[in-house]
């Protein structure tokens, strides 16, 4: 059961205009955000099958530019973030592929971010009605559902970080 | 406790004497822990952001950017006030709300996602139409979005919710069945009647394709999810009547689920078929893609 509240399908508060689209990729790159406990310098964004064929109608470059600056769904200012990155500094680059090798599905997404020394590699899918997940952090499969606050201890190299997802 | 199917969600209501929303009621709180009393209160916030896209949509004459949507809602007001509307005020106003809403979405304005964003005209537009003409609360209101998020949880675990995953009749079908069950139970329906809803509504979205002009969540989108409210009121009169549905609600889930997993990908939210191919559609493409700005 992917879906566990009713919050799930009543939800989230979103800008428009899409679920899985627009609010699940706020979602994916503010939990990278949140990893990199601030906005990165340098992001590569790789979208793979329905997020490659329709990404720019559906804002969802603003919308992973935004969750990676820290905004959330019902955030007004998704609209602008491109723009809003550029004045942070940040450097992005975006790649069209068409199947994701490591999960089966038309809307994932993979991030590599880096935040000065820090770097991190994120796969997320987005799965319908704004659920999204986290399935790859670096080379390790993970299977993190972001509907509820929870914890995520990361263990890279000497490095250990606990985060509290919101 | 919890329900994977109709059947068991409806198992439940006999079982406890209680209303399909009650159900979900006590599901979340026993699964979160949440008092009943927080839960009722962070529904009635969403409740209130569908409001805001309501009436923000009602009178906003503007088009969304890519200049292919809005004014719509605008339009049908108009209508209405002409008196002369021939499928009766419950309809129209719901149709009316429901363009407001999706036209509020594709503005990149604030919308709560009912199951989805791009079907997220549907329910508010069938429950303010519902306190507009039969004056129901906002307490109400609430216990009908309890109502529809029952059985959408229902047929997400079950099958899918996404225009990409499974085509339009997961999309605006899944929403359109929601909203069929949550007005039979606002209008005093039992659960198994407002389950009848369901399952006749959906019946009737079976097969629809997800099929976005330039990937936009607008046209057709926009007035599939306005059609949904009228096949909404239309199955939960069905069912009010005490009519049931010949095949049960958990085997049309099933078949929905079936059908979407058959539907070739180029149907499925990728804009590379149906409408997004027709001739109009591809030259709307072209001229939104030659905008800079967009």
């Amino acid at each position: 059961m992917e879906y566990n509240s009713c919050f799930d399908i009543i939800g989230p508060i979103m800008v428009g205009p899409s679920s899985s689209h627009t609010a699940g990729a706020v979602t994916i790159g503010n939990f990278v955000y949140q990893i990199l406990n601030g906005v990165p310098d340098r992001v590569e964004i790789t979208f793979f099958g329905s997020f490659s064929q329709t990404y720019r109608g559906h804002g969802t470059d603003k919308a992973i530019i935004g969750g990676l600056l820290g905004m959330g769904t019902d955030d007004l200012r998704i609209k602008q973030a491109l723009e809003l990155a550029e004045e942070h500094g940040m450097k992005m680059m975006f790649r069209l592929e068409e199947e994701c090798p490591y999960f089966d599905h038309p809307n994932t997404v993979l991030i590599r971010a880096e935040k000065g020394k820090e770097s991190v590699v994120v796969g997320g899918v987005s799965l319908g009605g704004g659920l999204s997940k986290v399935f790859l952090i670096d080379e390790i499969q993970v299977d993190i559902p972001l509907n509820a606050p929870r914890s995520v201890v990361l263990h890279k190299g000497n490095l250990t970080r606990k985060i509290h997802f919101r | 406790m919890d329900f994977k199917s109709m059947a068991e969600l409806l198992d439940h209501c006999e079982r406890k004497k209680r209303s399909i929303a009650e159900v979900m009621l006590d599901v979340e709180a026993s699964k979160t822990g949440r008092s009943k009393a927080t839960i009722i209160e962070m529904m009635k916030q969403r409740l209130m952001k569908m409001k805001d896209a309501v009436d923000a949509g009602v009178s906003d004459r503007s088009t969304a950017p890519s200049g292919i949507s809005g004014g719509d809602a605008c339009l049908m007001g108009h209508y209405k006030d002409k008196g002369e509307y021939l499928s009766g005020s419950f309809i129209v106003d719901a149709m009316r709300f429901s363009f407001a809403t999706s036209e509020t979405n594709a503005r990149m304005g604030v919308i709560v996602a009912t199951p989805t964003a791009g079907a997220a005209g549907i329910l508010p537009g069938c429950l303010f139409s519902l306190r507009e003409n039969a004056g129901l609360s906002y307490e109400k209101l609430v216990m009908g979005l309890f109502t529809a998020s029952a059985l959408g949880y229902v047929i997400a675990n079950r099958a899918f919710i996404s225009g990409a995953a499974g085509g339009c009749q997961a999309e605006v079908g899944s929403a359109t069945a929601m909203a069929a069950g949550a007005i039979v139970e606002l209008k005093g329906g039992t659960p198994v009647q407002a389950v009848n809803a369901t399952a006749i509504a959906l019946k009737s979205m079976l097969g629809l394709v997800c099929d976005p002009v330039a990937g936009l969540v607008e046209v057709p989108c926009i007035k599939r999810n306005v059609i949904g409210t009228a096949i909404a009121f239309s199955a939960a009169d069905i069912a009010l009547a005490g009519i049931t549905s010949r095949i049960p609600c958990d085997e049309v889930i099933a078949a929905m689920y079936e059908i979407g997993k058959k539907m070739p990908v180029t149907l499925r939210e990728t804009s590379l078929g149906g409408l997004a191919m027709t001739p109009t559609g591809k030259e709307i493409k072209d001229r939104i893609l030659k905008k800079e700005s967009f």
